[in-house]
């Protein structure tokens, strides 16, 4: 090829016609030079021991750090996307009484996993059957001994009747581990309004006995105060209980440098979510 | 008044449910079941009948309209 072009242009470019031919004889060399190390290298593998480990090094670190970039990028997004939504909307500060007649703040509970019900006392079926639900749940989570033990809270929205020794006893039958908490219909007021529960009760009878309508949901708060995901009466206790155990493992992760223990089972429990 | 313990609860409910399969089996008469209806009122605060026996007649009320609902997609359907 370039034979025909350095006679083709060498009346018009003088100069160039040198640069050809000295390119030419470089192109010889080279085909013979490939000739040389073709015979040569007859029985020798393409791809050498070498040539294969460190392909599959530098491959490997290259998709660990892949991996490590979009790793960071999740974390980022989820603490962006907890900023722009999820503190705000539900939960927040309040201030209860305990069976005990104690004081618990918000920030008393702080550095546990809380599970928080409302109800009342005197509620015929759904509050028995969803704290008895929250019973299973937290037996689940407690026995599970990957994520941290959960506290079940019962908040009354019915401040009238229920003070703090009637709630204590209510709630001591259906598991030991619960707390039971109320206070006065200020205080009630504030923690329904910040969960954005509402309640309101029914007319009185003879007996002055009442129900109280109120909204069913089970609130999930995680170790710094804040509503991380509720669930409603159609959600069994395995159910709540896988639900939660999501929320804890995605904690410890977003909080921790994660071990791998937590990683691999996010993994598995994410491709179960779809999330 | 205290609320109604665990034991007096579960007492309430297996009337109200005894009443309930009453109604069912007589095909809601109500005469038939006024034996278990007046154990039921006596085991349950009066709320809670109040309560159930709104609840009974909504889960009616919706299984008929389910139902309803179901004829008239199988006979669009056919």
């Amino acid at each position: 090829m370039s034979v025909f072009f350095s006679k083709m242009y060498k009346p018009m470019i003088g100069i160039s016609s040198q640069f050809f031919k000295r390119s030419n004889i470089n192109y010889q060399k080279t085909i013979r030079r490939y000739k040389t190390s073709l015979s040569r290298g007859v029985g020798k593998p393409s791809i050498t021991w070498r040539s294969f480990i460190i392909t599959t090094v530098f491959t490997g670190g290259l998709v660990y750090w892949v991996n490590l970039l979009r790793e960071e990028k999740q974390k980022r997004e989820n603490i962006e996307r907890n900023r722009r939504i999820g503190k705000a909307a539900i939960g927040g500060p309040f201030e209860l009484v305990d069976s005990d007649n104690t004081l618990r703040t918000s920030e008393s509970f702080k550095g546990e996993w809380l599970l928080i019900y409302f109800g009342f006392t005197h509620c015929p079926d759904i509050c028995p059957d969803e704290i008895e639900k929250m019973v299973k749940t937290v037996d689940i989570i407690d026995k599970n001994e990957l994520v941290p033990n959960i506290q079940p809270i019962f908040i009354s929205v019915d401040p009238d009747r229920d003070t703090p020794e009637v709630v204590g006893k209510y709630i001591k039958e259906y598991s030991p581990k619960f707390i039971g908490l109320t206070g006065n219909k200020e205080q009630v007021d504030k923690v329904c309004k910040a969960y954005r529960v509402y309640y309101s009760a029914g007319p009185q009878d003879e007996d002055k006995d009442y129900i109280v309508d109120h909204t069913i949901i089970i609130y999930l708060i995680n170790p710094d105060g804040e509503f991380v995901d509720y669930y409603g009466q159609t959600r069994n206790a395995e159910e709540v209980a896988n639900g939660i155990i999501f929320q804890m493992i995605k904690y410890e992760k977003l909080n921790k440098s994660s071990s791998l223990r937590f990683s691999s089972i996010l993994k598995n429990s994410s491709n179960v979510q779809g999330n | 008044m205290s609320f109604p313990t665990k034991d007096q609860r579960q007492k309430c409910w297996g009337a109200k449910d005894k009443y309930w399969e009453c109604l069912e089996s007589s095909s809601e008469h109500q005469e038939a079941c006024a034996e278990l209806r007046t154990v039921y009122e006596t085991l349950c605060p009066a709320q809670w009948v109040k309560h159930f026996d709104r609840k009974r007649s909504y889960l009616i009320f919706k299984e008929q309209i389910e139902k309803e609902n179901n004829e008239r997609v199988s006979t669009e359907r056919s």
